[in-house]
């Protein structure tokens, strides 16, 4: 418990820390929201309208100590402020519009990627030389490496333009109503084909590479040995004596990637127009949207500690050693 | 501002073993890529918003796509395209004598959606709306309704252009928005508009449908079911919609547009990109020297290629400008005179060499000119680094520039950190845009003019180049006070001439307006031989094509 208590603390203060980050960078950056709109429309709105903006916005006349102050009172109230570049919606309706559908397609994805990869993985240390460890490994870090945009294009231009097995974009086809009926359900599923996909392409290479390796080193153990000089069946050892340990490194990454599940689908949101959060990250660093910025940043930087806290209470439960101090 | 990234190349096979892979779900989903089954909407990709949330605010700067084009209108539509002005909400207008002032006469035959009576009233309250929510109008003094069908207006000074901006001001129901609580942070997600298509349906995060105004005082126009919006986040995803035939309309910048999209099917599809936006110039910081001295000035236009601009850096979409700096819309008041005499907008070098040796801006040894101060003849071109087309366009200038001994490097950071550059007043020189309407007083007034001339370090929202001269301020109070159109007609003659002495900027080419069309379903659409509007889906013209297109009979 204490110990728990010790990560918590921890935690409070990184938490903090991501906060006041997440206030400064932003406005760090040249320009103001208004210059960036005003750069958007091109002359189309009269310099009056955008002093208006200005004040409407609450921009310029309130000093910057106080703006932070509200900000973190904002972030436990759950008040977000409102959007600049998407003003008058509030930045919680904003995130709340598409932080669903990045997680259905990051969450996915990493689920996807990770089971299968550490499943490879485990295969290809446990039988070294065979078919699995020959194939897959190269293959799948071949694949891996290709720049990211590239994959979801060409994926998008075969399976999608080309054979005309998929859908081409967006969560859903465009005028279904969100629904729970099946017909429903299917239709996202076969949207989510092929972003997932190409996520699960990239990073599945990773999983194998790192799964395979520990588990080499764990089956080197003298205790893999015992087991199979006590005649335990292959399968058992595998899984329960050799993967079980092997498998702390993976828990890790796991926890980690869990955090990025809400920014971590940009590219792919960008390419087959899925209606997600990353997307809206890069245009609201476009223009300057400071609260959205924030609320993006906030939602990610939480979900990061969060999900790293989750690891460390699984970590005492699955290694014993960490509870040694 | 069009983000054009680099689109992939078709695919080589991707390796084997990818099947194995795809045991996502097991079920196979009715309905694929729509499409062909979607043949009733009209529909439009909007390439900037990856997921829409409601908002039918028209006094917001980014309300939802149609907000001022189907479910709001303005009571009569000026078309750059041909500079017609057609009678919408009001049938007739005069200005008063002295030019203080105009009078609308409205239709007495429109209803709002919601079935209320549209009246005076509600014209009043709009603008009082307006003034208090966004500012702007700081000119209209009254605003007043002496009965349901006449709304006067009232300007503190002789004020002929400013009859394009009230009467374009999209009008809201008076008592819709006087029991909304704060409007100008209200989404009106339920809006209630004259337009032709205000009834909301399917609201989703990539998509929505307007369908017909029940009420709407042109029935006999309402011809097409409806309009069906699709959320992309960037121009890549709209444009492979565009390619496949899925979308109706293509409003968004499309590279190699012949190649990409037309060829696939040229009996059907065709785009028009009338040079009716703002001037795109390249605009010198005259704070600094040498670019406050009129020779230099004129001499760097003269070293600019504009056809190797317009034809490389723009890929054909546009064409040189003249020494009117002046857009396509403004045609009509272009003063033959200045054009001919013209000739620091056309390619010299010999004369741009000529006029800077006599200028004093002597050749070094190394080729380069010398500033007055004894510095190299040096500066840099800023652009925003996500506008590919502007680019091209500055390096090929700073390519121009060798041929007179000016060093220019083009200087492309992120868009944000390019405009401080020019609010501020701290760039060298750089690829803007100019403000732009249906008289050139808004142009010049940009260009020249005291009244939007700002000390540097001071924010400027327009004349980054910060010029301004008296002959020019007298002339624009000319030209607001005239009544008459000769009258204006000869104070923007003198403009043309005074900017064509002065050269206070360097006008490359009239901003393209994009569009493009594929008229399988919908016909009627604009084109360059019957221009009775645009073909942009954010114009106070996007209501004539709504109100002009008819499905194709099946």
């Amino acid at each position: 418990m204490a110990f728990v208590l010790r990560r918590l603390g921890f935690y409070l203060i990184a938490f903090w820390a991501s906060l006041t980050i997440n206030f400064l960078l932003p406005r760090l950056m040249p320009g103001d929201p208004i210059s960036r709109m005003f750069a958007q429309v091109q002359g189309q709105m009269t310099s009056e309208e955008l002093l208006q903006l200005k004040r409407l916005f609450g921009l310029g006349d309130v000093p910057v100590w106080q703006q932070y102050l509200d900000y973190l009172g904002s972030v436990f109230s759950g008040n977000l402020g409102i959007s600049i570049s998407r003003f008058p919606t509030p930045v919680t309706d904003v995130i709340a519009s598409q932080i669903g559908w990045t997680l259905l397609l990051s969450a996915t994805a990493l689920i996807i990627a990770a089971l299968l990869g550490n499943l490879l993985g485990i295969l290809a240390a446990w039988r070294r030389g065979g078919l699995v460890d020959t194939v897959f490994p190269p293959l799948l870090v071949f694949v891996g490496s290709f720049p990211y945009f590239w994959l979801a294009m060409a994926a998008l231009y075969l399976f999608g333009v080309t054979l005309g097995w998929f859908p081409l974009r967006h969560a859903y086809d465009a005028g279904l109503v969100p629904s729970f009926s099946w017909d429903f359900i299917a239709n996202v599923a076969t949207h989510l084909v092929l972003p997932a996909l190409t996520i699960v392409l990239v990073s599945i290479g990773g999983w194998l590479i790192g799964m395979r390796n520990t588990m080499i080193a764990t089956n080197a153990e003298d205790y893999i040995t015992m087991a199979t000089a006590k005649g335990l069946r292959p399968g058992r050892i595998m899984y329960r004596y050799a993967a079980r340990n092997a498998m702390l490194p993976s828990v890790t990454a796991f926890g980690m990637s869990l955090g990025f599940v809400v920014g971590g689908a940009l590219l792919t949101e960008v390419v087959f127009a899925y209606p997600g959060v990353g997307y809206q990250l890069l245009t609201a660093v476009q223009a300057l949207d400071y609260p959205l910025m924030q609320g993006i940043f906030l939602t990610i930087s939480a979900t990061v500690l969060l999900a790293n806290f989750f690891v460390d209470i699984v970590y005492v439960r699955l290694d014993p050693r960490v509870r040694v101090h | 501002m069009h983000i054009t990234p680099r689109r992939g190349r078709t695919a080589t096979v991707i390796a084997a073993g990818v099947a194995a892979v795809v045991a996502l779900s097991g079920c196979t989903a009715s309905g694929g890529g729509g499409g062909a089954s979607e043949g009733a909407l009209l529909t439009v990709p909007r390439e900037d918003t990856a997921s829409f949330t409601p908002n039918f605010n028209p006094f917001t700067p980014d309300a939802s796509p149609f907000t001022e084009q189907a479910i709001f209108e303005g009571m009569f539509i000026y078309n750059p395209a041909d500079g017609q002005t057609t009678p919408w909400l009001a049938e007739s207008w005069e200005a008063t004598a002295d030019g203080t002032g105009v009078t609308f006469h409205l239709r007495d035959d429109v209803q709002w959606s919601d079935g209320e009576p549209f009246t005076a009233e509600d014209v009043v309250y709009t603008f009082e709306l307006q003034q208090e929510v966004l500012g702007g109008y700081a000119y209209v003094t009254e605003v007043s309704a002496p009965d349901d069908t006449t709304v006067e207006f009232t300007f503190d000074a002789p004020n002929s252009p400013a009859v394009f901006d009230v009467g374009q001001e999209s009008i809201v129901p008076k008592h819709e928005w006087e029991t909304f609580d704060d409007p100008a942070t209200e989404t009106n997600p339920e809006p209630v508009g004259t337009g032709p298509y205000t009834e909301l349906a399917n609201f989703g995060a990539q998509s929505f449908d307007l369908l017909p105004n029940p009420n709407y005082w042109q029935p006999d126009k309402q011809k097409i079911p409806g309009i069906r919006v699709l959320a992309f986040a960037g121009n890549d995803g709209a444009n492979l919609a565009a390619a496949n035939g899925e979308v109706d309309w293509a409003p968004q910048f499309i590279p190699n547009i012949q190649k990409a999209f037309v060829d696939k099917d040229p009996e059907h599809r065709h785009y028009w990109f009338p040079g009716t936006g703002s001037m795109i110039q390249w605009t010198l910081n005259t704070t600094k020297a040498p670019f406050d001295d009129v020779a230099v000035r004129k001499a760097l236009s003269m070293a600019v290629d504009r056809e190797q601009v317009t034809e490389i850096g723009m890929m054909g979409y546009a064409h040189p400008a003249d020494c009117t700096g002046l857009s396509d819309n403004l045609d009509g008041w272009k003063d033959e005179a200045v054009l001919e005499a013209c000739d620091w907008t056309t390619l010299d070098v010999d004369a741009a060499n000529a006029l800077l040796d006599e200028a004093g801006y002597a050749r070094g040894s190394d080729g380069i000119r010398t500033k007055k101060d004894g510095s190299p003849f040096a500066f840099k071109i800023s652009v925003g680094a996500s506008s590919s087309d502007w680019l091209s366009v500055a390096q090929i200038i700073a390519e121009n520039m060798k041929a007179i001994g000016v060093a220019a490097t083009v200087d492309s950071p992120d868009w944000g950190q390019v405009v401080e550059g020019y609010e501020q007043g701290t760039f060298d020189t750089g690829i803007a845009w100019s403000g732009n309407g249906p008289t050139p007083w808004s142009y010049y007034r940009t260009a020249m003019s005291s009244t939007t001339l700002k000390p540097v370090g001071e924010q400027a929202f327009d004349n980054y180049h910060r010029f301004a001269d008296p002959r020019a301020d007298e002339l624009l109070a000319q030209l607001a006070a005239a009544g008459d159109e000769a009258a204006q007609q000869a104070a923007a003659n003198e403009l043309q001439t005074l900017y064509s002495e002065l050269a206070p900027v360097v006008p490359l080419f009239p901003g393209p307006e994009w569009g493009a069309f594929t008229d399988t379903r919908f016909t009627g659409w604009p084109t360059e031989d019957d221009p009775y509007a645009t073909l942009s889906v954010r114009s106070p013209t996007t209501v004539l094509v709504l109100t002009t297109l008819e499905p194709v009979a099946k």
